[in-house]
């Protein structure tokens, strides 16, 4: 019984560290009504020296104006394998775009910074909308846009 | 001790399987090995296609005005703006939707569970 206890304590803690190496995470963007049309937003994640890391949702689907995301796209190239999979719909004015992810653990107070970039037709383009480094600490602490982002909160 | 060997491979096995995901997942594309995902994502092409939201606002943005939303306008009318379309000609260049393909291998998707997306 005694070792049956052991083995169990020992797969359990060879188990547990796999699974808590992500968690999800729930992205909330709420837009200002700008009174424009739909929104294009790029949320990326860059890490601790400023180098891109990777992209973690496009809003809005036609490549053409991605170009538009300046930041965004100068640290891809507008390379489109970057966001195939986490694509979708823009986001119209005054609306809340909520999107949740399963983040790895290791993005988490070890210097990375979420960045969205923003545009919309006609209206001018507005690069590091939202700046924010992902720390426990700030989780569900909003933090207010430049120009078109209401606010937006990371909750875990 | 027959009864512990078996518990013990069971949870070996229960151990391997949640965590070859995992540690595939933080690879980056860099990376020379080849993940376990990769391997796994064979024939995920066929599977079925979720819909997030059904609010596309993409009907509604970039409708007018000078950036000519509408893809066949701009390229059968050769639009200034068409030159540089690299919508036209077909879906070359365009990301894959999402829930189509599984997030980028880029070691932030902790375990490459597609993102369940809103629009409110």
């Amino acid at each position: 019984m005694k070792s049956l206890l052991a083995t169990l304590a020992l797969t359990t803690a060879l188990t547990l560290p796999g699974i808590a190496m992500a968690r999800p995470v729930t992205l909330t963007t709420m837009l200002n009504n700008y009174g424009g049309d739909g929104a294009y937003l790029a949320l990326y994640v860059t890490d601790a020296s400023g180098a891109y890391a990777g992209s973690l949702w496009m809003a809005g689907s036609k490549s053409k104006y991605y170009k538009h995301l300046t930041d965004w796209d100068r640290a891809t190239s507008g390379n489109t394998a970057e966001i195939d999979g986490i694509t979708g719909a823009s986001v119209g004015s005054g609306r809340t775009l909520e999107v949740t992810i399963d983040l790895s653990d290791a993005l988490f107070d070890a210097g990375y910074t979420l960045h969205i970039d923003a545009a919309v037709e006609d209206m001018r383009d507005s690069p590091n909308e939202v700046s924010v480094p992902l720390t426990t600490d700030g989780a569900g602490t909003p933090v207010t846009g430049r120009r078109y982002v209401s606010d937006f909160t990371y909750d875990m | 001790m027959k009864k512990t060997l078996t518990l013990l491979a069971a949870t070996a096995a229960l151990t391997a399987a949640v965590a070859a995901p995992v540690w595939s997942a933080m690879r980056t594309g860099n990376s020379p090995v080849r993940p376990f995902a990769a391997i796994l994502e064979f024939g995920q092409d066929a599977m079925p296609l979720f819909l997030a939201s059904g609010d596309d606002d993409d009907d509604h943005a970039y409708r007018s005005g000078s950036r000519h939303d509408d893809d066949d306008r701009g390229c059968e009318y050769g639009s200034d703006e068409s030159h540089d379309d690299d919508d036209c000609g077909g879906s070359a260049g365009k990301a894959a939707p999402d829930g189509t393909t599984p997030p980028p291998q880029n070691g932030l998707f902790g375990n490459g569970t597609p993102p369940v997306v809103e629009i409110n």
